[in-house]
């Protein structure tokens, strides 16, 4: 049997430093939002050949208006554009003119040797034409392009701050009904709130994750990092709910006190616990290693945020409800 | 051993139900794996044919393919606001259908599986959303939308403005201009100089004036001022004067005059037909307000027939005719030549009637007709050349500025048909234009309620022609002239053709996955969910032992009925969607790993298998339901709160927990006791647990 709950100074102590430290550098940085919920354009372009400079582009690009324009290499051939929001005829435009950075020193070359090698004039221009349109549509391929409008953006965060108070006092009216039944020696809704406040520690504590990789690495809050909150805010309250329900089913019988009987419970489900979150963190790995880039993000937030959540569910959750239920007796 | 005695107890009973729980989920696995694998398995048949060389007909299976989102299979994800600031409250919403409707069959020509159009209304903000997925050419597709032509029909607003000073101004300067050079012009033309030399280099009819100002062969028909003017000329005459036309100046030089004939056959002289019709509709014809079912209009018209002389005609069709107007025109058609009725009534009146008489019942599609000829003659064509010097009008200023036109409910959403067509006249391109029911009614109703008036066409904001209503048109038919070349007019039908829209449209916000991003990612997450599957497979298996076995066991299940369930709800799967499905094998395993915990310290306990079975699903139960449902709840708001590409996470999440719940309270739990008798649940290293002591 671990001493769990006896120890739990320590447990709270690294749980409060760590909440510290997210809301400090919240404080600090803040959040990288996302185009979703700002506005803008994001292009991710792959070239086939030699990637042009980021300053090669950002001059070629310069007159184009684009508002504050920021190129950012990735991987080999990448490259991922971001700029204010933009029509469809600018999208085209920056498009070619990428294309133009790079294809015009080959075109020369295969103009030249088309205009040697045919007879007849006339068809000889139209061979090169064809021929360097042809050219020029492969050298960029565009890999995506997400242009959102402000007011979009902000309806997105409206909603996306909605969906989390929803889901919020969801998950409290669950858990005081859940456990409707329980009262003595700590009533219903003080297990609700101890697991609002395992669910504040998971929450804090992956926004100050990215808020952290948001200033060192640029990695943005998008939609989906929205979805991977709530879904952690989910996953957590279900390993505080396991926890909590081991309490409630071991306080009727057993002749240990409260602190006691809790330890008991933490022990009992410690290694469902970790098993669990073990297999949800195995998938989530092996998509985070080779998922592909697209939701490398959102599942790093899924990732931790498990992670944490199951570290709350045992180490923060029932030490808080002991907490509470030795102030009470005081 | 109490425990011995119960389990035999009730062996038999429990025994049958659990083999007939088994052959159940045996059943289910077979069907949902023949709808998730469909295609392999059919392959594997195929394969077994040729292989044995044996022709016995096996039933194929169907083949359901997965529903690909676009950031799977590449595509673009459009949102467009509609434009309503034109439109009367109440009619936004079907303004906006009416916008989902063009941009769907603008969308279909694009060849996408399944284009989705939706429409959506956001606080003040009307969208139009689509999503095109697998499409090759995006760019191309946001082109086309976008360009959509935008087709309105507008009248006068009856507060018309003054014109400001400066316009005024600049009227009136270029009226004294063109005063002074059509004075010149026509000292010139007097004097005798050569009148093509003259239109070429004064005329302002850009279409004319490089040919020497001819017009062609033209009727009083078609150009009624310029017949009247140089009905008198000798040929080879000019014009003595400039003479004040609507918009200009114009000077005429009559070439030729000839009796028109049939231009199949000239010795078949044309003529033109002046008269008069009573009309009666009935309750078949679309828009008849008559009440007359068809019966009873025939014989209205019977009695009426009888009763018809030249002389009363006019009274009659005052009387009884349904033509909207008749009581003030008295069915008077005017001049018409053969090609401006519909056949019966050229056919009746040109070749089988004489002149003053009165017609036999005719019917049309307006309805039944009496006819009366009250006159007919040969149609004489002038060929002229004319010089025309522009002047502009109030109006004309007052038009090209949209602010003093007002919508009409006609819109491009009532075209039926565009298409190309060339004025007899002048042999200039013209889009015709063809209305539906519903919008020839509102056609008739515009034209009618602005006789005499200028009814504007814009397209794209832009007023392209401005006709003068001469009468109340029926039928929907109108013609858009303007300076179109062929191309132009061609290029302009086919654009309306494809869908006017009855709004205008802005593109907000868009999302566009490359076709190689979207492969890159699906394989990429394939291969991860293979992987996610195999690490979980093997840490249960190492962990747990045999009822980890049975948990795999249960986890393929799992993964075939969910298959099975995203091909038959054809639940859309995109890269988050993906995403939550792994996940979901991680959390279904969550379930067998409660029950198994449980399931170890129950057996450690010392009780019989049937009974720690039993207890351990009971016991663990609470806490798979508890937690279970907060993920559904999240799952559930996510759906509500979110769009489409969080929502295919929060489909196959959700789906995923309630599937898998089921896989560990049914699947796995058969085959703990199916297998696990009391000797093997004696083998603490198969089941991976320690006895205790204290029980």
């Amino acid at each position: 049997m671990y001493q769990i709950i006896q120890k739990r100074k320590i447990w709270l102590s690294i749980s409060g430093f760590l909440v510290l430290a997210s809301i400090i550098a919240l404080g600090i940085w803040g959040l990288n939002f996302g185009i979703d919920f700002t506005g803008g354009s994001l292009l991710e372009v792959k070239f086939r050949d030699d990637r042009p400079s980021v300053v090669d582009v950002n001059t070629k690009l310069g007159d184009m208006d684009l508002g504050s324009l920021i190129v950012q290499p990735v991987d080999e051939q990448g490259m991922i554009l971001r700029f204010q929001e933009i029509d469809e005829e600018k999208h085209q435009e920056v498009l070619t003119r990428l294309n133009e950075l790079v294809s015009s020193e080959d075109d020369v070359v295969i103009e030249t040797e088309i205009a040697t090698s045919t007879d007849d004039m006339a068809s000889s221009t139209d061979g090169i034409e064809i021929l360097t349109t042809k050219v020029n549509d492969s050298y960029v391929e565009e890999l995506r392009f997400d242009s959102v409008g402000p007011t979009i953006g902000a309806e997105l965060k409206s909603k996306s701050v909605t969906a989390i108070v929803v889901v919020l006092v969801a998950i409290i009216l669950y858990i005081a009904w859940a456990f409707r039944a329980v009262s003595k020696p700590v009533a219903s809704w003080k297990y609700g709130l101890a697991a609002i406040v395992a669910l504040f520690h998971d929450v804090m504590i992956t926004l100050g994750v990215f808020s952290i990789l948001g200033y060192l690495y640029e990695v943005e809050i998008t939609t989906a990092f929205v979805a991977a909150i709530l879904t952690v805010l989910g996953y957590s309250v279900n390993d505080t709910i396991v926890v909590f329900d081991r309490v409630r089913e071991n306080l009727p019988k057993s002749s240990d006190d409260f602190e006691g009987t809790v330890n008991t419970s933490v022990n009992q489900t410690i290694k469902r616990s970790v098993n669990t979150s073990l297999t949800t963190l195995l998938v989530l790995l092996s998509i985070l290693f080779f998922g592909g880039t697209s939701i490398r993000d959102f599942v790093l937030a899924l990732s931790i945020g498990v992670f944490v959540g199951t570290y709350s569910s045992i180490f923060l959750a029932s030490p808080v409800l002991v907490l509470w239920e030795k102030l009470g007796r005081k | 051993m109490e425990g011995n005695f119960i389990s035999k107890l009730f062996e038999p009973s429990a025994r049958a139900k659990v083999w007939r729980i088994f052959i159940f989920i045996i059943v289910i696995f077979v069907i949902s794996g023949s709808i998730a694998g469909g295609s392999y398995l059919n392959k594997g048949v195929d394969y077994l044919k040729n292989k044995t060389g044996i022709s016995i007909n096996l039933p194929g299976l169907p083949e359901i393919p997965f529903k690909l989102g676009l950031d799977l299979l590449g595509g673009t994800h459009l949102v467009y606001t509609a434009d309503m600031s034109e439109i009367d409250n109440a009619d936004r919403a079907s303004a906006l259908e009416g916008v989902r409707d063009v941009i769907e069959r603008r969308v279909n020509v694009f060849g996408v599986s399944e284009p989705l159009v939706q429409t959506n209304i956001s606080g003040g903000d009307y969208r139009i959303i689509v999503e095109l997925a697998g499409i090759q050419d995006v760019a191309e597709a946001v082109k086309m939308i976008g360009e959509t032509p935008l087709l309105e029909f507008k009248e006068e607003d009856t507060a018309q403005r003054e014109l400001t000073e400066e316009e005024r101004k600049i009227m009136d300067d270029f009226n004294t201009e063109s005063l002074t050079k059509v004075t010149e012009v026509i000292a010139k033309v007097v004097a005798g100089e050569d009148f093509a030399t003259l239109a070429k280099t004064y005329s302002d009819d850009d279409n004319t004036k490089d040919n020497g100002g001819e017009l062609g062969w033209i009727t009083a028909n078609d150009y009624p001022q310029v017949a009247g003017e140089v009905e008198n000329y000798e040929v080879g005459d000019t014009s003595k004067e400039y003479i004040v036309a609507e918009n200009g100046y114009e000077i005429f030089k009559l070439n030729d005059k000839r009796v028109k004939t049939n231009p199949f056959d000239e010795t078949q002289k044309e003529t033109e037909v002046k008269a008069s019709h009573l009309l009666l509709c009935h309750n078949e014809i679309e828009g008849c307000e008559s009440g007359l079912s068809k019966e009873d209009a025939l014989a209205k018209i019977k009695e009426i027939e009888t009763e018809a002389t030249p002389n009363n005609f006019t009274d009659l069709v005052k009387e009884y005719s349904t033509e909207p107007g008749a009581s003030e025109t008295g069915g008077e058609l005017g001049w018409f030549d053969r090609n401006t009725m519909v056949e019966p009534f050229t056919v009746t009146v040109f070749d089988n009637q004489e002149v003053g008489t009165i017609s036999y019942i005719v019917e049309t599609q307006f309805g039944y007709h009496l006819i009366y000829k009250e006159d007919e003659r040969d149609i004489i064509e002038y060929n002229v050349s004319h010089i025309y010097v522009a002047t502009i009008s109030e109006a004309d200023i007052i038009a090209n500025d949209s602010r003093n036109w007002k919508l009409t409910e006609l819109t491009g959403k009532y075209l039926d048909r565009a298409s190309l067509s060339f004025n007899p006249n002048d042999n200039s391109a013209e889009v015709s234009l063809e209305f539906d029911s519903e919008g020839s009614d509102l056609f008739a109703d515009i034209t009618g309620r602005n006789i005499g008036k200028p009814v504007a066409i814009f397209l794209d904001g832009q007023p392209i022609s401005i006709p003068t209503v001469n009468g109340q048109i029926f039928g929907g038919r109108a013609v858009i002239s303007g300076d179109f070349s062929i191309d132009d007019a061609k290029l302009l039908a086919q654009r309306l053709n494809a869908g006017a829209l009855p709004v205008p449209i802005e593109i907000v916000s868009q999302q566009t996955v490359g076709a190689t991003l979207g492969h890159v990612s699906l394989q990429a997450s394939l291969k991860a969910g293979i992987i996610g599957l195999i690490l979980v497979a093997l840490f249960m298996i190492l962990y747990y032992r045999l009822p980890g076995i049975f948990a795999v066991v249960a986890l393929m299940f799992y993964g075939v009925v969910i298959l099975a369930m995203f091909k038959i709800f054809s639940v859309t799967l995109t890269l988050s969607g993906l995403a939550g499905l792994i996940l979901s094998i991680g959390m279904a395993v969550d379930a067998n790993v409660l029950i198994f915990e449980r399931l170890k310290e129950e057996l450690a306990s010392g009780k019989p298998s049937g009974i720690a079975i039993r207890d351990a699903f009971e016991r663990a139960w609470t806490s798979i339901r508890d937690g279970n449902v907060s993920t559904i709840i999240t799952c559930v708001i996510l759906y509500i709160f979110t769009t489409s590409m969080v929502r295919g996470f929060a489909i196959t999440l959700g789906l995923g927990v309630i599937v898998s719940m089921f896989c560990a309270i049914f699947v796995t739990r058969n085959l703990l006791q199916l297998v696990i008798s009391d000797k093997i649940s004696k083998n603490t290293w198969l089941l991976a647990y320690k006895k205790t002591i204290n029980d």
